[in-house]
Formats: C-alpha cells, structure tokens, sequence
C-alpha cells in the first residue's frame, strides 16, 4: 500500500462521503421536520440533475441558469408532494408506516417517469472549473470534486446558521419538536412542514446536480442515493441534518479505506460491519445526544 | 382538371403503387406460423429487451417480404418477462401450450433461459436464446440453441486482443455480476496465455464510484486493463484518475446507451464484439442498412442477435415444412449458419458453434465506434 493509494482513497472517500451527506442532509432535514422518513430523498437528485441536463442540452439556457432551474425543480416537486399528498394524510393522523410507503411509492412513480419520459439513457453535466485535475503524489483530484467539496461544506453550515439564526430556521424546529405548542405561539405548522419539503427537495436536487459531473444521472440513480443517504443519516443521527454530514463522510471513508486495506470484493463487509459497530455503541447515531439538542 | 380526370388519375397511380408493391413483396397467405418470443423489455435487462425486440419486428417482415414460410407468414407473439425468470416461465407455458406456437425465441438473460429450458426441452419445442451458454444442464439440452457467445469465449477474445499488443500483465476491474461470470472463465485460461493478472478488482452493480478500485489496478502498474462490467462507471473513473493504458471492456458494455454515459471518456477503449453500425462488415451490410431506415438508429450486437435467431428458425421451418414437430426443426436447424451476428453451428458441443474469427474489435474514438483491422485468425 503506497501513500499514493492511500491519498486516492481519502480523495474517493471524502467526494463520495459528501454525496452520501447532501442526499443524507435532506433526509434528515425532512424527517426533523415532518417525522417522514423520505425514501424518495434520492428522487429529488434525479429531479433536479435531469431538469438541469434538459435545460442545458435541450432549452440552451446558459450553466448557472439551468442549475438554479434544477435547483428550483426539486424545491417545487418537495412543495408539491407536502401540499398533494403529506397534508392531506397528516390531517388524518397518518403514521410513520403509512408515510413511508408514500413515498417509497412515489419513489418508484417519479423513476418510471424518467424512464417513460427522458429514457434510459445517462447524462453528464460539464464539470465546475472545467477537465482539470489536481495531482498530488500522483493521487488525482478533479477540480469539479474539490468544488463539490467546498459546495457540501458550505450548504451545511448555511443549514445549520439556518436552524440556529433565522426565525424560519427556529419556527420549523419549534414546528417539528412540538406542533401543539408551536401553533399555540402562532407559528403556521402546516406552512413549517411545506418548508421542511422545499428545503429538502432543494438539498436533494443541489446533491444530484453536483454529482452528475462525475457519475452521472439516470432515471435508476435515485435508489442508490437514497439508500447511501439513510445509511448516512441515521449513522450521524436522523434527527439531526449535521449528523448526516458526518455519516456520509465516514461511510465514504470507510468504503474507500476498506477497498486499500483488505480488499475490494468485501468492501461491503466491511464498510456495513463497521457501521453495526457503530450502530451498537451509538445506538442514537454518532452526534445523536447533540441533535436532540436542536443540532 | 376535370373531376373525373383527376379520378382517373388517382385511381391510375393507385394501381401503379399497388404493381410496384407486389413487385418487391411476395404475398403470404394463409395461416401464420406462430413462434413465440419472450425478452426482457422492462427490468434490469431492459438494455438488451428492447433492442432484440426491434431486430424480431425487423426480422418479421423481411422474412414475410421474401415469402414467408413456404407462402404461409410467420407471426412472431413477443411477450415481456420482466428481466423475472418466473415470469419467463409462465409466459413460456402460455406460449406452448395456450398459444400452441412451432418454437420459441429467447429470453435475453441466462437465469430465464435456464428456467424456460425446462420446459422447451422437456416438451421437444425447439429454442434459440438470445444469450450465451451457461450452467453445465444447458448442454444436456440439445434443443435449445444459443446465438451469443459463451462467457469463455468472451474471455478468450479479451486475451487474444492482450496477447496482439503485448500485454502480459493484467488489471481487471469487474462488477459482481456478470463480471464475476466472465472472471471465472478468464482465470484459467490467463495462464494459458501466459498473461498474469496483476490486480483484480471488484465493485457491486449499480455502483456509482469506483475510483478507489481503479486506484489499485492503476498501483499495480499493469500493461493494459480489461473491464467487464453493464455500466459507465468505471470507465469513467479510469480516465478520471489518469490511467494511461489500453483499456480492452468485454461485449457487456458494447451499448450506445453505455457509451453515451462514459461522456469524453468514451475513447481509446477497444470491445471485442461482432457488430460495428458504423462501419459494418460487408455481409452485414443490408441488415444494418434496413435497420436504420426503419427505426433511425444504429443497430448493435443484441438487435443482430434476434434477427439471426428469427432467420435461422424460418431456414429451419422452411427446410422441415411449416407444420414439422418440434423434434424435426431441431434436426433442421443443427447445420452450419452464417448469421449478421456471427457464423453458427448448433451441432457444435456448446449449441452455439461461434468461431473466435467471428469477433470483430470495435475502438471508441471521441465517443464513435470504429472497427479496428484485427481479427482472430483460427
């Protein structure tokens, strides 16, 4: 094992872990919102990457145009499936379970649509700061991961600012902590949890837009995100969008390490064992006891 | 122009088309021999389904224009399993025994070939599968012909291409499903050919990264790389982290909708395969030109694959009368074919009889398929 592979692993590790922690944020920020677990968390990428690729390829509007069109998108589809579907089964005390199945449901709707409407194929979107590469100790970086990087650590810290500084931010964690009590000091729950779903499809669509540059959308890619970014949210803690952030980069870390330092055929032997172990120890995830807190 | 000279007219040039029709179509009539068809339109092999359903469409009415089956037109009944080896097996016994069809065409993946062999085989109904011979029951099964290659043949190509270029250290990245398939053939005969695998790495399907394993292969300094795998990924990332060797991808990943997916890293990658649209070989040359003025697109491997196996049950129908038993189609059909795809002879052991001088070597350059001078000679 040379430092060079070590450096390519952390490099692998620290760009997909930021992946997992976007679609993982978005989970989180929802489930703290509205206690639905989003299964369609993935979706949203999907959404907004392919709203991107149309707008670029098929309408000709310029790059930062078409991202903050994609963007926008899966701010609107979140809006859309609170004001649709979740309010009208809150109003009927629906549970968890049934919530759940919504939106796995919607999940498996939103990616036939793909399928029927765009087709099967893949698309990349160009890449931030253009082809080029980075090379240290001949470990190779794009320039597009390191903006990715940059772009994941700063949607963090705005989502936490956002929790912590705003009277949005407060009002949704009053909303999500105590509904009773947060309508009786006259905050608009109902209006919280349709934030709640904006910001999470807006999270979800950034994640997806960010990642096409490297691996591409296509109508399957939503499942994969999704199932990485609860892995990643409950590891961190689910109700806590911070933890997500944590999670995914150690779950991206120890997948990219697993492959170096045992071998690649149990990657996933490894990568889930540890998270067992983590699991067991810190059965509220890894900043569990912070995110009750208010994280 | 009067009315009824304007009548005169359209009438006139209606028959002329309808003269000219007849000219190039024979007319069928009667009732239509029916050959049922099961691929894999939705589901995970939906990427090799939808393409052989376009080449038996094609095939149904090329062999219908050219006379059918002793005048009689062939009916092709495609159904849909799902990329679901149960569903392959009901549809199956629908065909067989509800529909009562004369033999039957697919399924595009092996798990459902296996599962509907049981059947064909137990019941003298004639197959040909659109998918390489697989576990060791498929070669009991006598009547059930294959128009693909078997996975060692598809290793065999990768290592005659290595040894072409001198390349006697190795790095595999596969994926955990039909790479491991391909892997276990290829490791036997790597010493046959003297070729060392240097670094053999693996990653799940539907991975979305796999730059740490590529990472190792490129550590272990081989002379080229062989990828096997159904996706862009991890062509992807081996030009991402600058590997600079050959790049050699089995037939798996010979698809436009793989290709296009790979992005600028669709280049200096060579497949061994059999068929190039782009510049066909000269025998494939009318089936490529009708593909593409039907469906405005650039056949590839699977479309040829349906299309041999839908001409090679009408020579076999043609041959043993259009209401022989199944038995006397099998008989009819285990002679030398010269396919679009390949050249066949389903007398051979493996019911496939693909020659390795059948393998053509595409190059992608800029995204484009080119075909590249090398051949296997035998």
């Amino acid at each position: 094992m040379t430092l060079s592979l070590v450096l390519q692993a952390l490099f692998a590790g620290v760009t997909n872990g930021i992946v997992y922690a976007l679609v993982g944020m978005g989970l989180s920020a929802i489930f703290k919102g509205s206690r639905v677990i989003n299964a369609m968390q993935g979706e949203f990428a999907v959404i907004g990457a392919m709203t991107t690729v149309l707008l670029l390829t098929k309408a000709g509007w310029p790059y930062p145009a078409a991202i903050a069109g994609g963007a926008l998108s899966g701010a609107l589809v979140g809006a859309f499936i609170e004001v649709a579907f979740v309010r009208f089964m809150a109003r009927k005390n629906a549970s968890e379970d049934s919530f759940l199945l919504l939106t796995i449901g919607l999940a498996l709707t939103l990616s036939a649509s793909v399928l029927f409407f765009i087709g099967r194929d893949g698309h990349l979107l160009p890449p931030l700061g253009g082809e080029g590469v980075l090379i240290i100790l001949d470990a190779v970086i794009q320039f597009h991961a390191l903006w990715l990087i940059a772009i994941g650590i700063g949607a963090t810290l705005a989502l936490r600012a956002f929790y912590h500084r705003t009277t949005i931010g407060l009002s949704m964690m009053a909303a999500s902590i105590d509904a009773d009590g947060a309508a009786t000091t006259g905050i608009n729950v109902g209006r919280m949890r349709t934030f709640t779903f904006v910001r999470g499809g807006l999270l979800g669509a950034l994640g997806g837009i960010l990642v096409t540059p490297l691996i591409g959308v296509d109508y399957q890619l939503g499942l994969n995100l999704t199932l990485k970014g609860f892995a990643a949210a409950v590891l961190g803690g689910l109700t806590n969008p911070l933890g997500a952030a944590v999670g995914g980069l150690t779950l991206g870390l120890v997948e990219s390490l697993a492959i170096i330092g045992i071998s690649s055929s149990y990657k996933d032997v490894v990568a889930f064992s540890v998270l067992i172990v983590i699991m067991i120890l810190m059965p509220q995830g890894i900043l569990g006891r912070a995110g009750r807190r208010g994280g | 122009m009067s009315k009824s000279s304007l009548i005169a007219g359209l009438i006139g040039a209606t028959s002329l088309v309808g003269l000219s029709a007849l000219g190039v179509q024979a007319q069928t009539s009667g009732e239509p021999v029916k050959i049922g068809a099961i691929v894999s339109v939705t589901g995970a092999g939906a990427g090799l389904g939808g393409p052989e359903r376009n080449g038996l469409l094609l095939a149904e009415k090329d062999i219908n224009a050219k006379g059918g089956i002793k005048g009689r037109p062939i009916k092709f009944i495609i159904e849909d399993d799902a990329s679901n080896p149960d569903t392959a097996l009901s549809k199956a016994n629908d065909l067989i025994f509800g529909q009562k069809v004369q033999a039957l065409l697919g399924p595009s993946l092996t798990a459902s070939t296996v599962a509907v062999g049981g059947v064909t085989h137990a019941n003298k109904i004639p197959q040909i599968a659109f998918t390489g011979i697989g576990p060791a029951v498929e070669r009991e099964r006598k009547c059930v012909a294959h128009v693909l290659p078997p996975q060692r043949l598809n290793a065999t190509a990768l290592l005659e291409y290595a040894k072409s270029i001198k390349a006697n250290k190795i790095g595999v990245l596969h994926d955990a499903g039909y790479g491991n398939v391909v892997m276990a053939e290829l490791r036997p005969l790597a010493d046959k050919y003297g070729v060392k695998l240097v670094a053999v790495e693996k990653f799940e399907i539907g991975a979305t990264d796999t730059t740490t394993q590529a990472a190792k292969v490129k550590a272990a300094q081989p002379d080229a790389v062989f990828i096997i795998a159904t996706s862009a990924t991890p062509f992807r990332n081996v030009k991402q982290i600058q590997i600079t060797q050959p790049v050699v991808a089995a037939i798996g990943s010979s698809s436009y909708e793989y290709v296009n997916a790979m992005g600028p890293a669709a280049d200096n990658i060579v497949i061994p395969e059999f068929v190039v649209g782009e510049d066909p070989l000269p025998h494939q040359k009318a089936f490529v030109e009708l593909f593409k003025q039907t469906y405005n697109s650039t056949p590839k491997n699977y479309e040829a694959a349906a299309w041999d196996a839908a001409h090679i049950i009408a020579a076999a129908l043609n041959k043993a009368g259009a209401d022989a038993t199944g038995e006397k189609l099998c008989e009819a059909m285990k002679a030398p074919y010269t396919g679009v795809l390949a050249n066949y002879d389903f007398s051979a052991d493996d019911m496939t009889g693909i020659p390795l001088s059948s393998f053509i070597f595409s190059k992608l350059v800029g995204g484009k398929y080119t075909r590249t001078p090398f051949r296997i000679t035998q």
